[in-house]
């Protein structure tokens, strides 16, 4: 095992590296060059924001020196200031995180409340009455834009109904105490719901795949042939084994909750990391933009990493190196 | 399922099951629509502003919009460059993937080893962030909408095919005409491609599905085509505005990206299963 992952951790070295380029080599994307060039982005910067990116990025200075000085501050969480506001960027992500934490979590956390015993049951009677409903439900979600749902919901229960706030955090005069925290969850529950639904699809079809594999495997057969029913065999064993998958994806959750907030963020108000990334990329704030794909994408790679260890431990096949 | 293929759509459609027929037809169906709709383009950009925010009637049979513009012919005209760039993006991401994916499968070690990395450092990348940067920062044109989606969704089909690849190299036709003197790319393209085709067409389609997606949300967002140019995701950008006076503005066009995603993922799906049961 600890072969496996020395070998995982070395191959994450150039992953990293990759990762800094990519996001280096976006900067130089932007039409001509970030500060001076031509196109339509040079009219938006502010002579004191030019002056910010030149001093930041060395721009007067050869790509490679440019490249090391900036790692070097990256390292340090130095993304430079803002262009909107001139403040530091660290700063400003610190102030999103939270909201987009609640709202994934939240809606995560819904996922696999949902998704999990869902799967299971689905996969515990393949091609059976629950299976091929829940299957063809989750398709039709899979096939659903979050965008467009979000919008019907909203005229639905904001409009037609009046049950929930349109968009926003919190009502403008928000109320203390239990009154509070109800106003605080009318304001979560569509954004959640559409997040949750979003991901719902591909983790509940997941987990019913490996459940439906796992119930042939031999260790089921045996568990039945002890004499264990069909549920206790499905949840003490298959379920158990079916999770494995599950883990080597949740490293991946990471991008596509962050995909899926810039959108919903944006609808709902919400003023979170993806309605923050959105923002600055209409506003053409590239220390922003710079600083969220990074950090965005660094913390991906660690997720996966983790997922990639958490799978190594659970597999005594992995954990004994008989499987690489 | 190449030799349905192969030999034409009738043996496709035997392969397909019931629910893939019903998407065919529904992809085929759309496909009129679209080359039916230079009929309603001089109506779904004629501005009648005594007629604006109309609910759904029998002149209008899905209301009209904040410009009084008949939201039926809207709604149709968009078609044939909704399907076009869900198309031509997911070809080019299955080209780049195909090219990625199958150098590091074929050739192995180092190569292999550089490219797995870089399939990574892209799926690192929260899918939006890039699509939205490079939808953004390029000068906005479809090429730039096609490209930004086909240089995004790559890794996937790189991982598929570059297992395929890996699978199929050490065979004997493979070993038969590398011994025969037949160069790496004519290998690559004319042994190899055909037999993991099956694979990647299945990608493919659900890549087509996701490619008319992130278009939609690229114009719903703002940063997609450029006016005139209308998609449905760009019909619906208008929708949020008026969501409390004019619930069809969001339904109709939502509606049209719905059928035609769940269409060619209902496809794929099919697909999936004629290529599966048949090998």
């Amino acid at each position: 095992m600890i072969r496996y992952l020395s070998r995982r951790l070395l191959l994450a070295v150039p992953t990293l590296f990759g990762i800094v380029v990519l996001v280096f080599l976006l900067l130089h994307l932007a039409p001509g060059s970030p500060v001076t060039g031509g196109g339509e982005s040079s009219r938006r910067i502010s002579q004191r924001a030019a002056e910010e990116m030149r001093k930041i990025y060395g721009l007067d200075r050869p790509l490679p020196e440019r490249f090391a000085k900036w790692v070097v501050r990256v390292v340090r969480l130095d993304f430079g200031e803002s262009f909107v506001d001139h403040r530091p960027v660290f700063d400003r992500l610190r102030e999103a995180f939270p909201y987009t934490l609640e709202l994934n979590g939240l809606a995560l956390a819904a996922t696999l409340l949902i998704a999990v015993p869902l799967g299971v049951a689905a996969g515990g009677r393949p091609e059976g009455p629950l299976d091929r409903v829940s299957g063809a439900f989750l398709f039709a979600l899979y096939s659903l834009p979050s965008f467009w749902a979000a919008l019907l919901l909203q005229a639905l229960f904001c409009i037609r109904l009046r049950w929930l706030p349109l968009y926003g955090v919190a009502s403008d005069a928000a109320p203390t105490g239990w009154a509070g925290l109800q106003d605080q969850l009318a304001h979560l529950a569509l954004p959640v719901t559409c997040l949750t639904y979003a991901s719902l699809a591909f983790y509940a079809r997941l987990v019913r795949a490996s459940v439906a594999e796992a119930r042939q495997a031999d260790f089921v057969l045996a568990a039945r042939a002890r004499g264990l029913s069909a549920r206790q065999a499905l949840w003490k064993h298959a379920f158990r084994n079916a999770l494995l998958p599950l883990i080597t994806v949740l490293g991946l959750v990471l991008p596509g909750l962050l995909s899926g907030s810039v959108i919903i963020e944006r609808i709902f108000a919400w003023p979170g990391l993806g309605r923050l990334y959105f923002d600055s990329i209409l506003s053409r704030d590239y220390p922003v933009v710079l600083a969220l794909s990074l950090l965005g994408a660094v913390a991906t790679l660690f997720f996966t990493l983790i997922a990639d260890v958490a799978y190594a431990l659970a597999d005594p096949r992995v954990r004994d190196g008989t499987l690489v | 399922m190449i030799s349905g293929i192969g030999k034409g759509t009738a043996s496709l459609w035997r392969a397909l099951p019931g629910s893939g027929r019903a998407a065919l037809a529904v992809v085929g169906f759309l496909w009129l629509v679209s080359a039916a709709s230079p009929l309603v383009s001089s109506r779904a950009s004629e501005i009648r502003l005594e007629d604006r925010l109309q609910p759904p009637s029998a002149a209008h049979p899905f209301g009209t919009d904040d410009l009084g513009r008949d939201l039926f012919s809207r709604v149709v005209a968009a078609t044939p460059l909704s399907l076009t760039i869900g198309l031509t993006a997911a070809g080019v991401s299955l080209a780049v993937g195909f090219l990625v994916g199958s150098l590091g499968g074929y050739f192995g070690g180092a190569v292999d080893l550089v490219l797995s990395r870089l399939v990574e450092v892209v799926l690192c990348f929260p899918v939006l962030f890039l699509l939205l940067a490079l939808a953004a920062f390029l000068p906005p044109s479809p090429a730039t909408v096609i490209l930004a989606i086909g240089l995004t969704t790559w890794p996937g089909d790189a991982r598929l095919a570059r297992a395929e690849i890996l699978k199929a190299r050490d065979l004997d036709y493979t070993r038969a005409a590398r011994a025969a003197g037949a160069s790496t790319p004519r290998i690559l393209f004319r042994h190899l491609l055909p037999n993991v085709l099956a694979p990647l067409l299945v990608s493919a389609a659900f890549g087509v599905a996701w490619a008319i997606l992130a278009e939609a949300a690229l114009s719903f967002l703002g940063v997609g085509l450029p006016a005139p140019a209308t998609s449905w995701g760009g019909i619906l950008s208008a929708a949020p505005a008026y969501i409390e006076v004019a619930w069809w503005m969001a339904l109709f066009p939502g509606l049209a990206l719905f059928l035609t995603v769940s269409a060619y993922n209902l496809l794929a799906e099919g697909l999936r299963r004629a290529s599966t049961e048949r090998t």
